[in-house]
Formats: structure tokens, C-alpha cells, sequence
């Protein structure tokens, strides 16, 4: 049995795994569907029955407008989506970068490179995308750049530990004896030893770029107007929770869903790659 | 290939740790450097591997096979390791990166260095394992399913991968059991003298240091303090460090053995290695 095999079986016959792979197998589905069919379409709005309880018709209810919360809610899940993967990317690449810098063989840079990530680590994620939002305007690129550039630098702080570990091991040491380059070292024999953290790292970066965005949706430098998201829903109904609560409730339910779906997949997951802790895929090997 | 050390100084700050080192190891032969913890074996070890960190400051002369080794580029010096040199590490359980497989891990110093094919690396290394007595199965496990001694055998096939002319072992065995210990110093042996190769062995245990090597030299304080022949500095030691170490290696031995034996270095049956020191010196260098 190959390997991937190995670990998604580890991780569904977990409760924790096997929450966080059907969540997410969902929200990657609905967000799919929403590509091509929603109940209704967006821009539909029915004033006769605005803030409508949930009925046959409207399964979750309509909002301030009249237009349907369930596809909002459907086409939101695809801006999210592509909101916490590229967040995972950009967190991904920057803060690995900046690790590669924090056990480079040069005490210049490796030094430099602390302090620099010491500093920025202070601004929070939030005035970072205010800045940004100024000169480009509210926009999902704004939410994923802030989150990226916040979430790089918390990566490279917490995977440093480990990969100083890995730097400073006789394996790496064994390998520069036989002749390979700094960078080999880095992406061949330091970065499969920190992946088990990395991992964890990226999926509660994701977990935490949803919260973000609906936060900075909130406060107006999030998703552009009139783009479904998650953060667009709660926004705009939630000055009305105590009249209409479950207009809130719905947006809120799946974001708080998703994000522990996440936590627990990164959990789930560092549990399942490790030969160390997983017995199973020991004996694949 | 030849090794000539000319006053060999390492300082890390204010501290020296090595002092006018002066060491020879001819082709073929095999070397021993001994001493206790800090005397400066691994920094010599680390001066010929070019591997000191920035900090240090050196000064002398390491020729190798006629080439200036101090001074030398990273780039040169890594090229010169891969092809030339071979290092068989302390802990093998820490030599060997956990996420590769044995076959990964034998064939990188190949990859690394040489053009050659997926195919013709795959049967250098199969060739390699059969050498130092691994089976094929071993070619897809991780470190982890490896015994001590299984370890270092991928250990010293990864170092004699690219048959180098020079192999430093760093304490090879100071990890493994004393029956490991002896395999594993035998397979060394017999491998660089097959291969006609030099080597230097740096250890603190006499009784490895009398099978593994026919000259040595002993490290106080980060200077030589004697030299000659294994057996004859096991016999009779003149300095006092060589002193200390035989007289340490011997108490060792004995209580080890639960003091049998005549104050000698005792017997090492029971740990089913032959008959001690006094069978290898008479080995080694005629000591009847």
C-alpha cells in the first residue's frame, strides 16, 4: 500500500482526523458546486421577504436584502477556500525562506535574520492589511498578503528550533562532507525533519486566515464588495444579532467548523506522517 | 594517500585547542589518534575535513596527496572530500538523516559527485551493502529499523561509496556493544586495506585502537604527547597521558570482567572478544 494510503487511513480512523477530512472534503465540494450552481444567484434579492426564517424555499433563511443565505454561504466558501490556500503558500514559502536564512552557514545572515524576524513579528496581521489597504484598496489579495507575511514570520520562529536541530545534526554534517550545496541541504535533508511541525504550523495558519478574514471583512479591508465570503456574511448581518440572530449563527457556525476542522487536520496529520509515532506506516516502509 | 601534518595550531578565540601538531600517515596506512574527551582528536578531524567552523583560526600545513588543504576554497574542499575522502561517523543513529533510505543515503556522496545513471548508482550501492555485509532488504529502510550495527555499516558503506584514498573515523564504535565493536572495526579494517586506502582512527578505547590501527599517536591537552607503534605504546607507555589512558582502559576492562585476570588488561572472552590486548599486541607487533 503506498504511503499517502497509509497516512489517510491513519488519520480517518482517528475522531479527530475523521471531523477534520469529512469538514473539509465538504468545503472543498460546496466550493466546487458553487462554481457552477448556486440555489439562487447572488445578485437575486426577494424584498417581500427580507430576514425570511428558514423555509422550504430558503433552507437557512434570507438576509437584510432578501437574497438567499445558503448560496452566500455556498459561493463564500470559494473565496475562503482560495484565501486560506494561498495563505498557506505565501506563510509557506516566506517563512521557510526565512528559516533557510536563520541556519545559513553565514553568521552575518543568520543573525540578522533573528532580529529582523524578532521586529516585524510585533506589528499585528491586522495593521499590516490596513497599510496595504490604502494604497490597493480592500481585496482578497490584501487579506492574503497580510496573513502570508504575518503567518511567514510566526512559521519561521516556531519551525527555527527544529531546524537548527536538523542543522547542526551529523546527517547534514555527513552530507556537506560528501559535497552537497547549501541549498540542497536545506531542501533534501533540513526540511523533510521539520515537516512534522511545519505541517501543523500551515493548517492552523489556514484555520487562522479564515478568522482573519472575517474579521478584516468586518472592519472594511477585507473581500471587496459584493464578493461572497464567509466574513461578507457575518458582516453584514451581524449589527442585527440581537432581531435576526440566525443570519449570524449560520456564517459563524461553518467559520468556527472549518477552523477547528483545520487544527485538528494538522494535528491529525503530524500524527500520520511520523514513523516515529505512526506504527502503520513503519511497516509500509 | 598520503598525509603530512606541519604545526598544526587551532584557536577559537583566546584558547588554543590544538598546538603544533605534527602527524604522518603514509598510503595504506592506518593511523590511530588518542585521547581523552577535549584533548583535540575531533578538531583535527574537523581541520582535515576543512569543516571548522568561522570562528576557528588555523595555521600550518595539511598536504594531502601533495595538495595544501588550509586555505583551500569550500568548493575545492568539497570536491576534494567527495572524491578522495571518506568519513565514518561517531553515532551512526545520528549520521544517518531519518527521512532517507538506505539507499538514498549510500548513494548521495555518487550522486553528489559523479555522472552517473539511476541503474549504475543503484548497483554501486547493491555492490556496496554486500561488501559490508548488509542484505538487499536493507536498500529501502529507514534509519529507524536499523540495528546499532546495521547503522553503521550503512555508516561505512556511505563513506567508502566513492572508494576514497583517505577515510577518517571519528570513533565509530563508541556507541555500539563490545561484540558490534569488534565486527564493525574488522569490517573497517579489511574494507581500507582492500581498498589499499589510509586511515586515521580517532578513538579513546585502546583495546578498538590495538585492532584497528598499527601506529598511533596520543593527544593531551591538544598536543602530541607520544608516538610509535600501537602495541609498543600499549606495552609500555612513556608520557604520562598514554599512561593514564592504558591504565584507564586496563581498570575498565577488569571491572568490566569482574577483576579476573592479573592486573593486566585481562580477559575480554566473556564479552566474546579475543582473548584481550595481549593476543592483538602479539598480533601486531610481536610481543613474545
Amino acid at each position: 500500500m503506498s504511503a499517502a494510503r497509509v497516512v489517510m487511513r491513519s488519520m480517518w480512523r482517528k475522531a479527530s482526523g475523521k471531523y477534520a477530512l469529512i469538514v473539509l472534503g465538504l468545503w472543498v465540494l460546496v466550493s466546487l458546486i458553487s462554481l457552477v450552481w448556486t440555489p439562487y444567484a447572488l445578485l437575486e434579492t426577494d424584498g417581500f421577504h427580507a430576514w425570511a426564517s428558514p423555509t422550504a424555499a430558503h433552507p437557512l433563511g434570507t438576509d437584510g436584502v432578501g437574497a438567499d443565505v445558503l448560496s452566500w454561504l455556498m459561493a463564500g466558501s470559494r473565496t475562503n477556500l482560495a484565501i486560506a490556500s494561498l495563505t498557506v503558500v505565501v506563510a509557506g514559502i516566506f517563512g521557510l525562506a526565512l528559516v533557510a536564512a536563520m541556519v545559513s552557514r553565514h553568521t552575518a545572515l543568520r543573525s540578522t535574520s533573528v532580529v529582523v524576524v524578532d521586529a516585524l513579528i510585533s506589528i499585528p496581521t491586522v495593521l499590516i492589511a490596513l497599510m496595504l489597504s490604502v494604497p490597493f484598496g480592500a481585496s482578497t489579495a490584501v487579506i492574503v498578503a497580510a496573513c502570508g507575511f504575518a503567518y511567514g514570520l510566526n512559521l519561521a520562529r516556531i519551525v527555527r528550533p527544529a531546524a537548527i536541530l536538523a542543522a547542526r545534526s551529523q546527517y547534514v554534517e555527513s552530507a556537506v562532507w560528501s559535497g552537497a550545496s547549501g541549498s540542497r541541504v536545506f531542501v533534501r535533508h533540513i526540511m523533510p525533519n521539520v515537516m512534522p511541525v511545519l505541517l501543523v504550523q500551515l493548517s492552523m495558519s489556514a484555520g487562522t486566515s479564515i478568522l482573519a478574514e472575517a474579521g478584516l471583512t468586518y472592519l472594511g479591508v477585507g473581500v471587496g464588495v459584493g464578493v461572497p465570503s464567509w466574513g461578507h456574511s457575518l458582516a453584514t448581518s451581524v449589527r442585527f444579532i440581537s432581531i435576526y440572530p440566525l443570519t449570524v449563527l449560520w456564517p459563524g457556525l461553518i467559520v468556527t467548523m472549518t477552523v477547528i476542522a483545520l487544527h485538528l487536520f494538522g494535528d491529525a496529520l503530524r500524527d500520520a506522517i511520523d514513523p516515529l509515532t505512526n506504527p502503520e506506516l513503519r511497516e509500509a516502509a | 594517500m598520503n598525509i603530512e601534518i606541519r604545526g598544526l595550531t587551532i584557536t577559537i578565540g583566546d584558547k588554543p585547542i590544538v598546538r603544533d601538531v605534527c602527524m604522518d600517515i603514509a598510503d595504506g596506512e592506518r593511523i590511530g589518534l588518542v585521547g581523552s574527551s577535549g584533548s583535540g582528536k575531533s578538531m583535527i578531524a574537523k581541520a582535515l575535513m576543512g569543516l571548522l567552523s568561522d570562528t576557528a583560526r588555523v595555521s600550518g600545513s595539511i598536504m594531502a596527496g601533495g595538495r595544501q588543504l588550509i586555505g583551500l576554497d569550500d568548493t575545492a574542499m568539497a570536491d576534494l572530500r567527495g572524491r578522495y575522502m571518506g568519513m565514518v561517523f561517531q553515532n551512526p543513529a545520528a549520521a544517518l538523516n531519518p527521512v532517507m533510505t538506505v539507499a538514498q543515503q549510500v548513494g548521495l556522496p555518487l550522486y553528489l559527485r559523479y555522472d552517473l545513471s539511476l541503474d549504475e548508482r543503484l548497483d554501486r550501492v547493491k555492490a556496496m551493502l554486500d561488501k559490508v555485509g548488509l542484505s538487499q532488504d536493507a536498500l529501502l529502510k529507514y534509519p529507524h529499523q536499523l540495528s546499532g550495527g546495521q547503522q553503521q555499516r550503512v555508516g561505512i558503506a556511505t563513506a567508502l561509496i566513492t572508494s576514497p584514498r583517505f577515510i577518517i573515523a571519528d570513533e565509530p564504535t563508541t556507541a555500539l556493544d563490545s561484540i558490534t565493536q569488534r565486527q564493525i572495526v574488522d569490517l573497517l579494517t579489511s574494507l581500507v586495506d582492500d581498498a589499499g586506502a589510509s586511515m586515521l582512527f580517532i578513538t579513546h578505547d585502546f583495546a578498538v585502537l590495538a585492532r584497528a590501527t598499527t601506529r598511533c599517536y596520543v593527544l593531551d591537552g591538544g598536543s602530541i604527547a607520544e608516538t610509535g607503534t600501537t602495541a609498543s605504546l600499549l606495552r609500555e607507555p612513556a608520557s604520562e597521558p598514554a599512561r593514564r589512558l592504558v591504565a584507564a582502559a586496563r581498570q575498565l576492562t577488569l571491572s568490566r570482567d569482574g577483576g579476573i585476570g592479573d592486573g593486566d588488561v585481562g580477559s575480554r572472552e566473556s564479552m566474546g572478544v579475543e582473548s584481550g590486548d595481549r593476543v592483538i599486541m602479539r598480533k601486531d607487533g610481536g610481543d613474545e
